[in-house]
């Protein structure tokens, strides 16, 4: 067993884990922070994307302990407030969101993206969501979302740059 | 007078979405109840084999093991339409990837750990893996107990002593003689591999066996209802000691239409003395133990006059079923039904045979049979145009069904049937049909487009009906029940836009509450074959007249003025042209109290059902009759560009159209098309089940089974949807769901033809197989 | 959860070098997972140690110029890729890390995971062979230096002694290279190489080196070859037909030998136009 401490979504933890336990399983079965979905294991669908440190990547691929010192972000973290976020709100609004499964990994990726390129071109975008599947949308309306979002943040900022 | 749409028609965003969003919304893999135990199972590593001994005795002194379980223990035969199917393997194993033991413990460390100790013998047998051979006399049996079977009689033909689960055939008019007669003739073959419906949440399921053999059931399901009959019928219960819970489904696509993993999750439960137990399938389970789409070998006859009317047609559908009937079966019947494409043939004659084999059993997947048979049809109609020489979008409106004609079956066509050359010409020239495309600018590249229809009815018995509950809030908002399934497809939406039309009140107050639960939720069939929101839909219609016509009693006797003087507008009741003196439906949803405190009324509580009006069997000999609630029709028309050097093909231009009668949800509507478009791109590009000399399938994995991505989507696509009234359907909407799907891989096999001169016939079209084709072509010439 | 394995974060190299040795064959380097996890979890490997090398700052770092580049073990591909210097220093080792699996992945996975693995797929394995890359070495008996062409020995086998870590990978001095690399897969999405290969071409020595991936037990470096580019149609047949001699292709569920035999020599072709036909009016 091993002692870790790091945070998830700002919040600090503290977990005694095993060796083998993945960085999916402690936030699913011990955090109870189930919108992190698994798809595959192994590293191919995207459905278990969080952040570490800021960057997206696949927590199934990743061991418990890793995690040890770092900071994680879950969608769990995304809304502020008690309101939705601006990427939230995007993938509402552009309906890039069916069954939802995959949902959470893709606005944790769309997330980093932002993040690292406030002002992505399609290509980014595509880029940075490439490694989640959906089966749902066809991701027309995905792409479309996380670019929306872009454009609002854009226009906040430039809004608060004139005032 | 018609009143204008507030909702109905509208793009009203998702009622889940925040749910969705937010990582909320809670799915079956997400459950955990307390005390809760995971399953993991043993796998037959052969296609086709004798369970020679089983022996558990280690892996059930495993320290926190609670239930181990073979088939020999478990007499019970499953089946949708066929009983042919046991929970876990008994005696023999018929495909790699069939479970074999189950073994449920505190962890699923240690149940994986205890089933790595269980040693299974088995005596391999020869596996058939070609339903073609299968079919031959001399094959091994499948299910050698075929003609000791239930099944639903009348409808499903399984043919006794042979590996043909069901046959089914159209005869209309004289083939032989028309073909024989007519000026040209032309005969094809084709093949679809089989497919997996990938859903991204895998199936999963959590039981529980409760005293006096009740059972409760979490899963993840299009059909809770279903699941509660077939596991009632299958354990002899009464139907109400089932109960069955489905939350959010992360994706079905048919895939989850018929019973998975429930029975299992449940024997499970029962041997560990009542504990819940939760089984979920990996990834590659999910690839190879539940099942897929069926492959396909079609062989079609056409035969035509000289100026291009088809005459004759015939088909040979055999279907791969696999291991198990399932919904195969119904597939067989229902694609056999539309095997001759949306055209008017006159002299039509169809066989269509639903062959075991040893591999994983086939099941309902999107399109429903109608992707694999219109791959064949519509490549075989531009085979002809050519042979004919002519253009193949006029040699497709000189046979499509017309106001006049009739289907294959017998079926009159009505203006009501919406309107297939509208959608031909509309993709004909959203894609500039006429004008050659573009050169590209690498040499090594070519271009070309492609056309195809398609065409699709709900496959569902005669019977299949649903109801609606609507009650009203103390507020005056509405709690809808239904219990068909929104796993993504958007239907809730819709029926809460409609609710909210009907009902004259503002959507918001509209809930629809997201979890089914048998105990509660009224009636539905099953969430497939896209007859959910015209269903549902209509049932909703009637129980919010039935909350109107409530609302109207008790607000008469308020008012003092006759029932039928009151309308009802923005969630108030009142005289006709006087909405100052009306009534907030909050005053009247638990029934109206009068100044002095006398009450009168009582909560309201509205109810709608819907059943399928008019349909028929079909005549056993000649397939003749009414099978069809609605046809939705539709068209693509796609321009491709392909690297004649490596293969590698892109898909410039999507264009689609479907004649929707009525688009109830603009956005989410075009969602399922555009969704629609790219899961049929990954039927005919990549995806398609790799298996070796022995039946072991090679590509279980995303690593090797790949899907869509982000990166592979057409540049552009197109939707176009045409509006021409369904009559009977809720607004005049038909089904369209499933019909995106449908046809994308002909239109781009028919591209494939345009740019390369090359006639494909085999799915997926992927690179390798392209390329092949274009050395085997340079070699040649 | 995973097999059934001890974890150790180690403080320094010699340490992990002395965990690795008394485990005597049974520990594995945990560099980002992406290999090692998955194969774990598919019970193709059963360590019951994993080292992880990843708190270690040596190992953290990358130089990059024109005269040497050093890489270290724990450096994750996209802090590679993302590196404007390194993005035209190396413009073909990007190309290729680049082309490995998703972004996710990409955070996580090392260059030098990517060749200890030795899968024959791994797509820096051919630009690393080409640029005459080396790999720096500690182990208890003191580090010592393999260059890339000696360090594949078979699918999923290196020369790597049980003790041994990888530091780092060494790229030499690149005067004046010219580099290409292309890889067929059979999506545009993630996939590994159906086949891969790239180029190196110095125009000072008229010199080609070519390695090739996919196609053998190991990726394979061809010897270099002397380039007398009069007759380019006849130079690049030439070329083509010394790789497919080189080559031994076998059919697996990803393709064919067929294919792979069909789209290899358009790759190499491809390359050569990059690298010598391109401006030369070819
Ligand atoms: C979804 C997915 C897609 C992928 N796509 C591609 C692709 O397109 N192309 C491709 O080439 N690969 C691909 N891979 C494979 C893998 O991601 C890469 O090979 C990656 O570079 C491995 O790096 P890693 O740091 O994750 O290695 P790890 O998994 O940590 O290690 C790999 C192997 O190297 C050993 N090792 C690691 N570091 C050292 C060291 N310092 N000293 C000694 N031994 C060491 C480990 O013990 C292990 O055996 C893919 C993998 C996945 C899961
Ligand atoms: S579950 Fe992690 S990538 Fe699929
Ligand atoms: S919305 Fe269903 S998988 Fe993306």
């Amino acid at each position: 067993m091993y002692d870790i401490r790091f945070t998830v979504n700002g919040q600090p933890e503290h977990a005694t884990v095993p060796a083998t336990m993945t960085l999916l399983d402690l936030l699913r079965d011990r955090l109870a922070l189930t919108g992190t979905k698994e798809g595959c294991g192994i590293g191919e669908c995207g459905a278990c994307t969080v952040l570490l440190d800021g960057k997206p990547i696949t927590s199934c691929l990743m061991l418990a302990v890793e995690a040890d010192g770092h900071d994680i972000e879950t969608i769990e973290g995304e809304a502020v407030g008690g309101g939705l976020s601006v990427l939230q709100q995007a993938f509402i609004d552009t309906g890039a969101i069916q069954c939802g499964f995959c949902t959470p990994g893709m606005i944790m990726s769309a997330r980093g993206l932002l993040n690292r390129t406030p002002d992505p071109s399609d290509e980014n975008i595509v880029e940075a969501i490439a490694g989640n599947l959906c089966r749902c949308t066809g991701y027309e309306a995905i792409i479309a979302a996380v670019r929306l979002a872009a454009d609002r943040l854009a226009g906040a900022k430039q809004g608060r740059g004139q005032s | 007078m018609t009143r204008e749409l507030k909702y109905v028609g509208k793009p009203i965003a998702r009622a889940d979405a925040v749910d969705k969003v937010t990582g909320a919304a809670q799915y079956t893999h997400d459950l955990c109840l307390h005390g809760m135990l995971h399953t993991a199972l043993v796998l037959s590593p052969h296609a086709s084999a004798r369970i020679v001994s089983i022996d558990i005795e280690k892996a059930e002194q495993v320290q926190g093991v609670r239930a181990v379980l073979t088939g020999n223990g478990l007499c019970y035969q499953l089946g949708l339409y066929l009983q042919d199917k046991c929970i876990l393997a008994r005696d023999i194993v018929r495909y790699h990837g069939e479970p074999v033991v189950a073994i449920a413990a505190d962890t699923l460390d240690i149940a994986n750990a205890a089933c790595r100790l269980v040693e299974v013998q088995y005596e391999a047998l020869p596996s058939l893996l070609d339903p073609r051979d299968a079919m031959e006399e001399s094959a091994h049996l499948v299910h050698p107990d075929l003609h000791t079977y239930n099944y639903m009689k009348g409808v499903f033909f399984p043919k006794a002593h042979s590996n043909i689960a069901h046959h089914q055939k159209i005869r209309k008019g004289d083939f032989d003689r028309a073909f024989e007669k007519a000026d040209i003739r032309l005969t094809a073959s084709f093949y679809n591999p089989p497919v997996q419906h990938v859903p991204m949440e895998t199936h999963a399921a959590v039981a529980q066996a409760l005293p006096g053999n009740r059972i409760e059931i979490w899963t993840s399901s299009q059909s809770p209802y279903t699941v509660r009959h077939l596991l009632s019928v299958c354990f002899g219960l009464p139907h109400a000691d089932v109960r069955v819970h489905v939350p959010y489904v992360g994706g079905g696509f048919g895939g989850k239409a018929g019973l998975g993993l429930e029975p299992l999750a449940y024997v499970l439960s029962r041997a560990a003395g009542g504990r819940p137990v939760k089984v979920v399938a990996t990834r590659e389970q999910e690839f190879n133990t539940l099942p897929s789409r069926q492959g396909l070998h079609s062989t079609i006859e056409i035969a035509t006059s000289n100026d291009g009317k088809i005459v004759a047609l015939k088909s040979t559908y055999i279907w791969d079923a696999g291991a198990y009937a399932d919904y195969g079966v119904n597939i067989g019947r229902s694609a056999a039904y539309s095997g001759a494409g949306p055209y008017s043939i006159d002299n039509c004659w169809i066989d269509s045979y639903v062959v075991y084999t040893n591999k994983v059993f086939g099941t309902a997947f999107r399109g429903f049979g109608h992707l694999e048979v219109l791959w064949g049809i519509e490549r075989a109609m531009d085979l002809m145009a050519r042979k004919l020489g002519m253009d193949p979008v006029e040699f497709r409106k000189r046979n499509l069904l017309k106001e006049g004609d009739t289907t294959i079956t017998g079926e009159a066509f009505t203006s009501g049937h919406g309107n297939p050359q509208q959608c031909l010409e509309a993709v004909a020239e959203a894609i500039e049909w006429r004008t050659p495309s573009a050169p590209p600018i690498e040499p090594h590249k070519v271009r070309g487009k492609g056309i195809a229809m398609l065409h699709k009815a709900p496959a569902m018995p005669t019977s299949t009906s649903c109801a609606v509950v609507i009650k009203l809030d103390e507020d005056g908002g509405a709690d809808v029940l239904v219990s068909g399934v929104d796993y993504g497809q958007g239907t809730y939406t819709v029926l809460r836009q409609i609710a909210a039309e009907e009902l004259r009140i503002p959507i918001e107050k509209v809930h629809i509450t997201w979890e089914c639960d048998t105990a509660f939720s009224p009636y539905d069939w099953q969430t497939v074959a896209s007859r959910f929101a015209y269903m549902g839909g209509n049932a909703i219609i009637e129980a919010a007249a039935d909350c109107l016509d409530q609302i109207r009693f008790v607000a008469a006797q308020a008012l003092d003025v006759a029932p039928e003087d009151l309308e009802c507008e923005h969630g108030t009741v009142y005289p006709k042209g006087h909405p100052d003196r009306g009534i907030p439906y909050s005053q009247l949803a638990l029934g109206y109290t009068f100044e002095n405190g006398n009450s009168i009324g009582g909560p309201i509580i509205g109810h709608g059902r819907f059943i399928a009006k008019g349909l028929t069997h079909l005549d056993p000999d000649t397939g003749q009759g009414l099978p069809a609630q609605f046809w939705t029709y539709g068209a693509h028309s796609v321009e491709v560009e392909v690297d004649t050097e490596t293969g590698e093909i892109e898909i410039l231009n999507i264009v689609s159209a479907l004649d929707a009668g009525k688009v109830l949800n603009p956005k989410l509507c075009v969602g399922q098309v555009v969704g629609g478009v790219v899961q049929g791109l990954g039927s005919a590009l990549w995806e398609g089940f790799v298996f070796d000399e022995k039946g072991r399938l090679l590509n279980p994995a995303f690593v090797d089974y790949k899907i869509p991505t982000a990166k592979d989507i057409p540049h552009r696509t197109q939707q176009i949807l045409l509006e021409n009234p369904q009559p009977g359907g809720p607004y005049g909407a038909r089904g369209v769901a499933e019909h995106p799907m449908i046809s994308i891989p002909s239109a781009i096999g028919n591209a494939l033809y345009d740019a390369l001169g090359i006639e494909f016939t085999t799915l997926p079209l992927n690179y390798e197989r392209i390329l092949t084709r274009i050395r085997e072509k340079a070699e040649s010439s | 959860m995973l097999g059934n394995f001890e974890y150790k974060r180690i403080r320094s190299i010699e340490e992990g070098c002395q965990y690795l040795a008394e485990a005597a064959g049974d520990g594995a380097v945990l560099a980002g997972g992406t290999d090692l996890l998955v194969e774990i979890r598919n019970g193709l490997k059963s360590p019951q140690l994993l080292v992880d090398c990843k708190g270690l700052d040596v190992l953290n770092v990358f130089s990059v110029d024109d005269s040497r580049s050093t890489i270290g073990a724990s450096v994750a591909l996209n802090q590679l890729i993302e590196h404007r210097v390194f993005r035209t220093t190396h413009p073909a080792l990007a190309d290729a890390l680049a082309s490995i699996g998703t972004y996710q992945l990409r955070n996580r996975a090392t260059l030098v995971g990517n060749i200890c693995n030795a899968s024959p797929a791994a797509d820096a394995a051919p630009v690393l062979l080409v640029l005459d890359a080396v790999v720096e070495v500690a182990g208890v008996e003191g580090p010592r230096t393999v260059p890339v062409r000696s360090f594949f020995a078979g699918v999923k086998k290196t020369t790597l002694k049980p003790d041994e870590i990888v530091t780092a990978i060494a790229l030499p001095a690149r005067s004046g290279l010219r580099t290409a690399f292309r890889k067929q897969q059979r999506i545009r999405g993630h996939d590994l190489a159906v086949v891969n290969a790239a180029g190196a071409y110095s125009p000072a020595k008229k010199v080609l080196k070519l390695a090739i991936g996919s196609c053998a037990p190991t990726p394979v470096l061809l010897d270099p070859i002397e380039v007398d580019s009069k007759d380019n149609e006849a130079f690049a047949d030439h070329v083509i037909e010394t790789v497919l001699r080189a080559v031994s292709p076998i059919s697996d569920v990803r393709a064919s030998a067929g294919y792979r035999n069909a789209v290899l020599p358009i790759l190499v072709k491809r390359i050569l136009h990059e690298l010598l036909f391109e401006g030369s009016g070819a």
